[in-house]
């Protein structure tokens, strides 16, 4: 058989997305994140996983690296949050580094605006570097989102463990997790009172994604 | 050219639920038979972390990579890299489905709707469209075998009547509705002249079939972790457990016919290869979806059938239609809802299914989608610039109040919406890719402003804001039509039986026999008529 017909369609979606890459597709335009695409980061869809993911391994920056230092920093600033899991930071940082050329120095520079001052919350301070630097907005956004939703350089990190299912717990669960038994979904869950918080960024241009 | 002799006395295209319930009716029944899938032998656990693993979760093809030579469209974008749509309404048409063993019912929600009794007689009822070559009471007992066969839970009709008259109960109580369907009825049945019904489902209230009790993941769609949820490879399994033959990555591309072409002899397929193998029987069933049966059977054109085969009435590959519906997402101000705790479609509004106005345009059903909002409600609160705690309270906020209503609206058959192979791109095999060109019909489009209006309605009676509405119109994924039923062989493909006018040992078991779309998800009504054929052939090949 010319194909291995027992593994092509056992191909991980991140690895799916490399070739993805290539097709710009209408949800990466709606988004507007996805920016100028190279070509020259694309792996082969058909290599192997093992080494995809000993490759990936190989390249994960240490919890010890200065620079994840820095992320975590970052990252419990921007979270309001005093612990953060270092392990997760280091795969976040990692991957954020890759998704773009400039994103390692901005992230030593946005540590440098907080080392630098004294900041009461994630909004005060995220209000001060859009300021500084509107640049550092789309930074910002990467951190959120690989913290809340699990995903950075458009790769899951981590799913369970995003914290946006954190503050959920006790309402929903992520999906294939279910754990509260047959019928659960009849019962009532907690009610939320209108959030008076107000963004401390300038909004970003978001479209629903059809199904 | 292989020099193995495969044959038996069925041979059928395609391992979805069609072509995998004909399978293991026949095979229970002592009769021989051989099932040809393109695609891939795959498992489930597989798809469920391909599932975890994917960025754009909504993506319901997202865990389902195609292989070269059966290819599927790896999403809904247009252009698209293998169905390929034209026309004013190319975008409501870009279907999506899979070709593997066990076929789209990976990725279903499992609403297993029986057709009205109007369904099947538009053009007498309400002079719109066909009347179907058969009549609701015809189906009647093939929707009951359908729903044994795969589990359907559903209301008691003498408390919740459907509208689709029942001679015996649903296989399995109706699912009790989350806590968000509860007060969406509430306020319906409060506010407004409708109703919300319990969506008749296969999907397990209890367990039955060695498959366990629905456990709530709300991921019904693109793939059930536990299998609570019925779908084709069940039957696959069932029918693989009494002898059938499966043989995945077989791809066919020629169905051969006798001298005077009056019979299949025997159908082609290539593999991963190219290498050919001629597969004889005494009946073909092809079963490979709306769009692959058509093109299949338009990629078999030879001298003997220029147009394509069982093509003399020129209607293969025609009257293309869907549930082309509508969607909206907000938030409603009201009480926090929590939607996405249980299955993701339980609930419908059922009463603009059927009326006198369906002389004028199309009728539809309302979902309120129970779907987990919480990564939506992440990335809207991350769009709109929320960090820290203010994030964190707007994304339970959103979560908890975010609402999305789809309708399925009802297509007409229109001969100008048209399947045909395209002319230059092909897969790894050198088989054309298809191409279709659609115009939404004006009865359709009539249909979908009137959902807009109630939609408008039911956001103010929610005290909804933020509302984004899914530009255009929505394809729901409900292809039917290409080899459309009639008793006419000059004006349809297949007759009441799904036995095409051209080849009487030749039958089509998928939603391209529908002469007309009703509203409820196609794929009971698809199980019904395949049981059907599997019935006629039961009764010819004994009797032989």
């Amino acid at each position: 058989m010319a194909e291995n017909s027992s593994s092509l369609w056992m191909v991980s979606p991140n690895r799916m997305r490399l070739s993805r890459l290539l097709r710009m597709s209408r949800r990466d335009v709606l988004l507007g994140g996805m920016g100028t695409i190279a070509a020259g980061g694309l792996v082969s869809a058909r290599a192997s996983e093992p080494d995809a993911q000993a490759q990936a391994q190989a390249q994960l920056l240490s919890i010890n690296d200065p620079l994840v230092k820095q992320f975590q920093d970052l990252s419990r600033r921007l979270t309001d949050r005093d612990t953060l899991n270092e392990w997760i930071g280091a795969a976040l940082c990692t991957n954020i580094v890759q998704s773009g050329e400039k994103r390692k120095g901005q992230i030593q520079a946005l540590h440098a605006l907080l080392e630098g001052g004294q900041f009461a919350s994630a909004s005060d301070f995220a209000r001060a570097a859009e300021k500084q630097d509107p640049a550092f907005k789309d930074l910002i956004h990467d951190i959120m989102a690989g913290w809340y939703r699990g995903v950075a350089n458009g790769k899951v990190v981590v799913y369970r463990s995003a914290l946006m299912f954190d503050i959920t717990r006790d309402a929903v669960y992520p999906k294939t997790y279910a754990a509260g038994g047959p019928f659960y979904w009849t019962s009532k869950p907690p009610e939320v009172d209108p959030p008076k918080g107000r963004p401390a960024l300038s909004s970003s241009k978001f479209v629903v994604e059809p199904t | 050219m292989s020099s193995e002799n495969l044959s038996a006395d069925v041979v059928i295209v395609g391992s979805g639920v069609a072509g995998s319930s004909i399978a293991n009716e026949l095979v229970r029944a002592g009769i021989s038979v051989i099932v040809l899938e393109a695609g891939p032998r795959v498992d489930r656990q597989h798809f469920v972390e391909n599932f975890r693993n994917l960025e754009n979760k909504p993506s319901y093809q997202g865990p389902f990579p195609s292989v070269p030579w059966a290819p599927h469209p790896p999403d809904q974008q247009t252009p698209n890299e293998y169905l390929h749509t034209s026309g004013p309404d190319a975008e409501a048409y870009q279907q999506v489905y899979l070709r593997m063993i066990g076929g789209t019912t990976w990725h279903w929600a499992g609403c297993a709707w029986r057709y009205l009794p109007s369904d099947f007689e538009l053009k007498s009822r309400y002079g719109q469209g066909r009347d179907w070559a058969l009549k609701y009471d015809d189906l009647e007992p093939f929707y009951y075998q359908a729903e044994v066969m795969m589990g359907v839970c559903g209301p008691d009709p003498a408390v919740e009547d459907l509208g689709s008259p029942r001679r015996q109960p649903y296989p399995m109580d109706a699912l009790p509705i989350s806590y968000a369907a509860q007060q969406f009825r509430k306020l319906i049945d409060e506010k407004t002249p409708w109703r919300v019904v319990h969506e008749p489902q296969a999907r397990n209230t209890r367990p039955y079939a060695n498959r366990p009790t629905c456990e709530g993941h709300n991921n019904c769609m693109p793939i059930c972790p536990i299998g609570a949820m019925y779908n084709g490879s069940y039957s696959v399994y069932d029918a693989e457990a009494a002898g059938a033959t499966f043989i995945p990555n077989a791809v066919v591309y020629k169905i051969e016919r006798d001298e005077a072409n009056k019979l299949v002899t025997a159908v082609h397929y290539l593999d991963p290869d190219k290498g050919s193998h001629r597969v004889t029987g005494k009946y073909f069933v092809i079963a490979a979806h709306c769009i692959e049966t058509a093109k299949l059977l338009l990629v078999s054109a030879d001298d003997k059938s220029p147009t394509g085969v069982a093509n003399s009435s020129d209607q293969v590959g025609r009257n293309m239609m869907d549930h082309t519906g509508v969607q909206v997402t907000f938030i409603s101000g009201d009480k926090a809802l929590w939607p996405g705790r249980g299955p993701l479609e339980t609930n419908v509004i059922d009463n603009f299914r059927d009326g006198d106005w369906r002389n004028e345009r199309g009728a539809y059903l309302v979902h309120m989608v129970d779907d987990n909002q919480v990564d939506l409600a992440t990335q809207m609160a991350i769009a709109k610039g929320y960090v820290g705690r203010e994030l964190e309270e707007r994304i339970r906020y959103l979560a908890a109040h975010t609402v999305r209503l789809f309708s399925h609206n009802e297509a007409l058959p229109d001969p100008n919406n048209r399947l045909t192979l395209n002319k230059t791109r092909k897969d790894a095999l050198g088989i054309p890719h298809p191409d279709v060109y659609y115009k939404l019909p004006e009865y359709t489009v009539r249909s979908c402003e009137h959902t807009r209006k109630v939609f408008r309605e039911l956001i103010g009676l929610m005290h909804g804001t933020d509302e984004q509405w899914t530009p255009g119109y929505f394809p729901q994924d409900h292809p039917s039509g290409s080899t459309i039923m009639g008793v006419d062989p000059k004006d349809s493909v297949v007759d009441g039986h799904c036995r095409t006018h051209n080849h009487e040992n030749l039958f089509i078991a998928s939603s391209s026999v529908f002469s007309t779309v009703g509203t409820g998800n196609i794929t009971l009504t698809v199980a019904a008529l395949a049981l059907r054929v599997a019935d006629t052939l039961k009764k010819e090949l004994n009797h032989a």
